[in-house]
């Protein structure tokens, strides 16, 4: 695949190293020019020093053939911009945009940047999760915020303890991924009987996220 | 009307004072609390500190009742992101964004904003200024359609606008005669000796006119 990135910050950088690494073609712009020939010494890839919401260098990065652009520079307005010249423009199947203020990731949705990632909420959920002491953390969110991964661990009180995963009553279209007990993941069956202090983690929807919490845990 | 404007620099903070001096409703909004500083004692809107395209700060301002929006800031970009969110999250029936980049703006264009560059017009302006005496180009922001001043002589006196007129590049729009009065010409209306018209002409005519005319 022909990937484009705009930005040749730390993310797009290591964004760059990694889709290398997987044998995708990718080209970089980079307003500033010390940062271009920094990369330049690094990888082996295509930069254009330039604006990357101006045209002429989108396709010096050759956008017309590219199959995903990420833009992922620390301005959201540029970053909205560049996805939507990229999709409107040039016919780019697959737009991803790096939202670095949380508040805008709905704009970019609304105004169609197929995938926004909003990097500043992943960080702090990463975070909370390491200093978090409740029972229960949301890890992930997909489809516009509509299903999620979730961590519970389960207290001493919970009422599922000691039951079988077929005895409880899960709420609808939530699912136990897995069971994360001392250093081992156990991948859930209907015979599992589920221990104090076991990790669950769950995909579930989020309309249904408190059920689920008050089947697991009893409380919320 | 009730108008939000982004943007309070000598734009925007014009473009407001104007508008609450006829009476109108503004909010201003900028990031920077100084900025308002321009907007002088006289100014009695309301002013806001923050980003143009936070919908929460958008909701403070009042975006869901407002009349029109306008984006006057310094970047493109943060111009098409609040003009797009007010005019497609918030429904704002009148949405203006400045972007001075004529390519970003032609495409925005297409994509159906309401965009003013400029930049175009602007340089028209200059060029004609420093280059031309007669001729104005910035009439419409593609440069297509001029404004061309031309002195009647001998060669043209007691002709009739309709004789001088080249439908679809040259039509003489108005007459300037010796005592200075404007007239707007009927196709009948005889030039004499010593008018100045004003006519619309086609960039592309230009050197067409030119000759005949022996500019």
């Amino acid at each position: 695949m022909l990937i484009v990135i705009v930005g040749g910050g730390k993310v797009g950088f290591f964004l760059a190293k990694r889709l290398l690494k997987d044998k995708h073609t990718v080209s970089l712009v980079e307003k500033d020019k010390n940062t271009c020939e920094t990369i330049a010494k690094q990888l082996d890839i295509l930069i254009i020093h330039g604006d990357g919401c101006n045209v002429e260098n989108l396709e010096q990065a050759g956008i017309k053939k590219a199959d995903v652009l990420a833009a992922v520079t620390g301005d959201d307005e540029d970053n909205l911009v560049i996805c939507q010249l990229a999709k409107d423009k040039f016919g780019v199947g697959r737009t991803v945009g790096r939202v670095n203020d949380p508040v805008n990731t709905h704009s970019f949705s609304e105004l169609g940047v197929d995938v926004p990632i909003d990097s500043t909420s992943i960080i702090a959920k990463i975070v909370e999760e390491e200093v978090s002491f409740s029972d229960f953390v949301n890890l992930m969110s997909f489809k516009r915020g509509k299903l999620a991964i979730v961590r519970v661990d389960l207290p001493e009180d919970s009422p599922v303890i000691n039951k079988r995963l077929q005895d409880i009553a899960l709420p609808p279209s939530s699912v136990l991924v897995s069971i994360i007990r001392g250093e081992g993941v156990i991948v859930p069956r209907g015979d599992t009987v589920l221990l104090a202090s076991d990790d669950i983690i769950a995909l579930t929807l989020v309309e249904n996220e408190q059920q689920l919490l008050s089947s697991l845990i009893g409380k919320i | 009307m009730y108008i939000i404007i982004v943007g309070c620099g000598r734009v925007g903070g014009e473009l407001a004072k104007l508008l609450s001096s006829e009476g109108h409703n503004v909010v201003i909004i900028d990031k920077n609390p100084h900025a308002f500083n321009r907007l002088g004692a006289g100014f009695n809107g309301i002013t806001l500190v923050g980003n143009g395209f936070d919908p929460e700060l958008l909701k403070s301002a009042g975006i869901e009742k407002t009349d029109a929006f306008c984006a006057v800031t310094n970047g493109d970009n943060t111009n098409i992101m609040s003009s797009q969110v007010a005019k497609k999250m918030f429904n704002v029936p009148k949405v203006v964004a400045r972007v001075y980049d004529p390519m970003r703006a032609e495409i925005y264009k297409t994509l159906g904003l309401d965009v003013i560059s400029g930049t175009i017009l602007f340089a028209s302006m200059l060029r004609d200024k420093i280059i031309e005496s007669r001729f104005s180009s910035y009439l419409i922001e593609t440069g297509e359609l001029g404004v061309i001043e031309i002195d009647i002589n001998d060669k043209f006196k007691g002709r009739p606008v309709e004789d001088i007129n080249m439908p679809g590049e040259f039509i003489i729009t108005a007459v300037i005669n010796k005592k200075k009065q404007t007239i707007i010409p009927e196709s009948r209306t005889v030039l004499e000796k010593g008018d100045k018209i004003m006519a619309v002409v086609k960039t592309a005519s230009l050197q067409k006119v030119r000759k005949i005319f022996e500019l």
